[in-house]
């Protein structure tokens, strides 16, 4: 059985900076099976090819782009890079997603994957050019923007290529810098500085080879019932193209989840001045794909039309982006909002991490324990337009002050010892949007997340908060919302393995899915539930690499503010999160022993094994 | 006959045992919503489509009473229950544990002057207790139609904390069977996405008549009726469709297409219409999102795999950043017909498009050259020109663009 022609190209592109030696390798048939592609894919190949302990901004860790077998057909979203390497911020795995047309232009230039390891000796761009590579200086390149770079890149090469790049703040690796492409961006866990740590500023690719599914009618009939269900879906086909991922806001607030003031609150009190209603009013003016075939159209272009940042386009922003400016600042002004978001994008920075750095110091400096005088003179209260540019604008471009901030909440606690409690960030990752203590669900997310605290890993919000399927009691904590959180996971792992858009599954189910994948592949999976068992054996590897870092249950913990103090307001007032009783009931469930660590006789029974 | 017998003939037509439900019960679980802001005028309108029964709440069947009392009017079909399942994010709060209570007796239906009963079956609750709790009353509901000689429809839907993306067919499965064993008339359900799961479906109703819902209003005429064909297909004896219809430009009208595909066995293109005259792509880029899947599904059409580079059109970004795109296509301006030395490249007399004959065709170029606007591209590998042959009449850039931004227009 040969992979290709199979949704696959067979092929995994390795590129070593450091002796620019270039070698293609076959994907195992077997991992391919086992793992799909993507984030299995990724994980699988991190884990084999790195060593223990290694510092994540070593030229032996590798930076992995991995396209699914999905990658570049007709499915809807088809052009989503898994990005994956060891996080700078966090020490655990990192696998982190970006729209743009960089995945599907990978694949037509005959690669599933695309490893690099090493440091090259002065700044260097790829140039993959149908499958021929070149590794480029790019002293020139060197020091721009995100967007300029990618201008300069499409100038000098050609319109059709596709890039991915960094912006000055993964050059001089900031903890909290993502890898971008055409606006968006693997924005999380610091992708940005191993990409910086290499000495790559960007990767350009174009190509012109076909991909091909194993069986084309059925597939095709199978993409089209996918693509008609998102059409027909409230959220996918209403919902998000009016307004955005923004498009839950309001009832997130109403329901006491919308972080607010560094999560001291769940209500914000001016939400609907930051609504998707609000910015669809007032600033966005039009709706885009990011991604190949994706209908749903999520990403929305905003310009700002008056006040001093008058003028300035900006894509997004996004729901997470206005709660960390905005909610999470106790900021209500949009047009600040979206110009920090502007500012991140430019400088090549995650927005979520970003806005939670700025509202841990903002709860610092209202308790006293950090003055003007430390943040060069910024007074950074509640609610403060003008602190919140200037300390993004200093965190972006790691000047003054902001050479200290960018390395995240964790490291700034760190210096403030009192500050632990509400120091809102797991395993070194800022906390996202959304209030455990009002979706406790979200609380056992963010704590078993492999990467640190992350919304999307085990989407529990969608049932708890938004009615998604008749909806969950957002306050229970009990086996049966474990098991819920569990099968988000293990969906989720599917749809990142494949690879196609987390926002799928607000129209399709794993059946559809499903269905794409077996006519895709030609894999002999038996029926959605051994997708599913797919999806455990990639949240199993996930872990693996982790305990191998030394992770365990002593890291599956959430900031104390979410276990001690009781939420102040909203439906579920006085709840804390009962993450202990939900942590031992999810290793039991999964598999796992008393520790978080996976048994010998789960890895046998999810068959991992035989390929580790 | 037995009196229930008699109702449930005059809601399935006789004939064909098929029928055409048109649901309006929405506003006693979503409120007011579009289309259903004034009950009365939106069925007034509606009815003068054909349908064989409309399904409202005992409160409308009260007030309309002097519209379902004509003769001639549809069979009446009265819920007998309430729930807060379908409450979602558009309100303050939204589900977050399905309840659901009776809310009438059979007997008061008949009152009513129902023809029909209907009531929900939830399969997904995740407390064991308040499942049985559930199937007890719709036992108990279905049990006192049959006294009283109504029929009951039960309606089953996979809602609650045990559904999950893997499970939603198996539990719609156990759901209607487990309706079926408690004795239900008529069975709704909502649409599986496709024809195989929905078999499966129809499979464990034994023969006990399934009608699919609707669902929310489709964004596309031909999504909506395409569904209805394959749940036909699949088995099912009609539909009962409501936000479809209500929120639809022509509610009537819809409704006569929906008849015509249930009760006649028409196609789609039969009831919508097809041009069937010379044509030509029309674009209208202000509605482009930029997603490319004109171009990936063009060369899959055109060849068997997905190759954007082979496209017969192409998505230009006109300004990049502002994410303004446009897709330029053929416009069958006839340049490379007329460029063409060896006769190779032809217009269809019949419908118009662009024909060629690769074996005529020397691969000399010159059509490329041509083509005013670059959408012409020349083949290497096969030696030919990459023409949009505008897939013979039935383009599948038009079928795919999930925004309509490539249309037919007549020439």
């Amino acid at each position: 059985m040969s992979l290709e022609g199979r949704g696959y190209t067979g092929k995994i592109l390795y590129i070593d900076l450091t002796t620019e030696k270039i070698k293609t390798e076959s994907l195992d048939k077997k991992v391919a099976y086992l793992l799909l592609g993507g984030k299995g894919l990724g994980i699988w190949l991190l884990y084999k090819l790195s060593r223990p302990r290694e510092n994540p901004l070593s030229p032996n860790i590798p930076l992995i782009f991995a396209t699914g077998p999905l990658t570049g057909t007709s499915a809807p979203t088809s052009s989503k890079i898994c990005v994956v390497t060891k996080s700078p911020a966090t020490g655990t795995v990192l696998d982190s997603y970006c729209g743009g047309f960089f995945a599907s232009e990978l694949k037509y230039s005959g690669y599933d994957c695309l490893v690099i390891t090493g440091r090259a000796e002065r700044p260097s761009i790829i140039v993959i050019d149908n499958g021929e590579v070149d590794i480029r200086t790019a002293e020139r390149l060197w020091g721009l923007t995100t967007v300029k770079v990618e201008e300069e890149i499409r100038k000098s090469l050609g319109e059709n290529f596709k890039t991915m790049v960094i912006g000055p703040a993964g050059e001089r690796l900031s903890p909290i810098a993502g890898i971008f492409s055409n606006l968006r961006s693997a924005g999380r866990g610091g992708a940005g500085a191993v990409m910086g740590s290499k000495k790559l500023k960007a990767i350009a690719v174009r190509g012109k080879e076909p991909v091909l599914v194993y069986d084309e009618r059925k597939f095709t009939k199978m993409a089209w019932i996918a693509h008609r269900t998102l059409r027909m879906s409230e959220m996918t086909a209403r919902s998000m193209p009016a307004y955005g991922t923004a498009n839950i806001l309001s009832v997130v607030n109403e329901s006491g989840a919308l972080p607010t003031r560094n999560f001291k609150s769940g209500r914000f009190e001016k939400a609907e001045e930051i609504s998707g209603k609000s910015f669809r009013e007032k600033l966005w003016i039009r709706s885009y794909s990011c991604s190949l075939n994706c209908p749903i159209a999520c990403s929305k272009i905003a310009i700002i039309n008056e006040g001093k940042f008058k003028g300035t386009m900006v894509d997004g922003p996004d729901y997470e982006t206005i709660f960390s400016f905005g909610s999470n600042c106790g900021i209500s002004d949009k047009n600040a909002i979206s110009y920090a978001n502007y500012i991140c994008d430019m400088y090549g920075i995650d927005t979520i991490s970003t806005g939670g750095i700025i509202a841990f110091v903002m709860e610092l400096y209202e308790k006293g324990l950090i003055k003007s005088q430390d943040l060069d003179g910024i007074k950074a209260t509640w609610g403060n337009v003008e602190a919140l540019i200037r300390l993004v604008e200093k965190i972006a471009k790691g000047e003054g002050v902001g050479k200290f901030l960018q390395l995240g909440v964790k490291r700034i606690s760190e210096k403030y010892p009192d500050s632990t409690k509400y120091a809102m960030q797991v395993k070194g990752l800022e906390v996202p949007g959304y209030e455990p203590r009002a979706a406790q669900g979200m609380g056992l997310c963010y704590a078993v997340s492999e990467r640190g605290a992350c919304h999307l890993r085990a989407y529990t919000a969608g049932g708890e908060l938004l009615g998604h399927l008749g909806g969950i009691d957002p306050s229970s904590h009990n086996r049966l919302k474990v098991l819920y959180a569990i099968d988000r996971q293990d969906e989720k792992a599917v749809v990142d393995s494949s690879v196609l858009c987390f926002f799928t599954l607000f129209g399709l189910t794993l059946k559809e899915i499903y269905q794409m994948i077996v006519p895709c592949t030609g894999f002999n999976y038996e029926n959605e539930m051994e997708l599913k068992i797919l999806g455990e054996r990639v949240i199993t590897l996930a872990r693996l690499f982790n305990v191998r870092e030394g992770f365990g249950k002593k890291d599956d913990k959430l900031p104390e503010r979410f276990l001690k103090e009781p939420l102040p307001e909203g439906p579920l007032k006085g709840q804390t999160v009962h993450l202990d009783q939900m942590l031992s009931e999810y290793y039991s469930a999964r598999g796992w022993d008393e520790e978080g660590i996976p048994t010998k006789e789960k890895l046998k029974q999810l068959k991992l094994m035989e390929i580790l | 006959m037995r009196r229930k017998d008699v109702r449930l003939n005059s809601i399935l037509n006789l004939n064909d045992g098929k029928c055409v439900i048109l649901a309006v019960d929405h506003g006693f679980i979503f409120g007011p919503i579009k289309g259903l802001e004034n009950v009365e005028s939106t069925l007034k309108r509606a009815l003068k489509g054909r349908l064989d029964a409309v399904m409202v709440s005992p409160g409308q069947a009260k007030r309309l009473s002097h519209i379902f009392g004509k003769r001639g009017a549809p069979a009446l079909i009265v819920r007998g229950d309430w729930s807060n399942a379908f409450r979602d994010k558009t309100y303050a709060l939204p589900v977050r544990k399905v309840q659901e209570v009776l809310i009438a007796h059979p007997k008061d239906l008949i009152h009513l002057g129902a023809t029909g009963a209907v009531v929900y079956f939830f399969t997904g609750y995740g407390d064991e207790n308040e499942q049985d709790q559930h199937y007890k009353r719709i036992k108990w509901f279905i049990e006192n139609c049959e006294k009283v000689g109504l029929p009951c429809q039960v309606c089953v839907i996979p809602v609650g904390e045990r559904v999950t993306g893997a499970n939603f067919v198996d539990l719609l499965e156990l759901g209607v069977r487990m309706a079926v064993e408690a004795g239900a008339d008529i069975l709704e359900v909502p649409y599986t996405q496709d024809i195989t799961t929905f078999k499966r479906i129809v499979s464990a109703a034994k023969g006990v008549p399934v009608l699919c819902a609707g669902g929310p209003k489709a964004t596309r005429l031909r999504d909506s009726l395409e569904i209805v064909v394959e749940l036909l297909e699949a088995g099912a004896s009609g539909v009962v469709f409501g936000r479809q219809v209500f929120q639809s430009d022509d509610p009537s009208s819809f409704l006569n297409m929906l008849y015509a595909l249930v009760h006649e066995g028409k196609s789609v293109d039969e009831v919508i219409g097809i041009l069937g005259r010379p044509s030509r792509l029309k674009v209208l880029p202000e509605k482009c999102i930029g997603c490319r899947l004109c171009e990936i599904i063009c060369s899959l059409s055109h060849g068997n795999s997905f190759s954007p580079y082979k496209s017969r059109l192409r998505v230009e970004e006109t300004q990049g950043m502002l994410k303004k795109f446009k897709p330029v296509v053929c416009t069958l301006c006839g340049s490379c017909v007329e460029a063409c030395p060896t006769g190779a490249l032809k217009l269809n007399p019949e419908l118009g498009y662009l024909q060629l004959n690769e074996e005529e065709c020397t691969g000399c170029k010159k059509c490329v050259e041509a083509c005013p606007i670059k959408v012409l591209k020349f083949d290497e590998e096969a030696g030919i020109p990459l023409i949009c042959d505008g897939c013979s009449g039935n383009p599948q850039c038009v079928k795919w663009c999930p925004v309509e931004a490539i249309v037919m227009e007549v020439r």
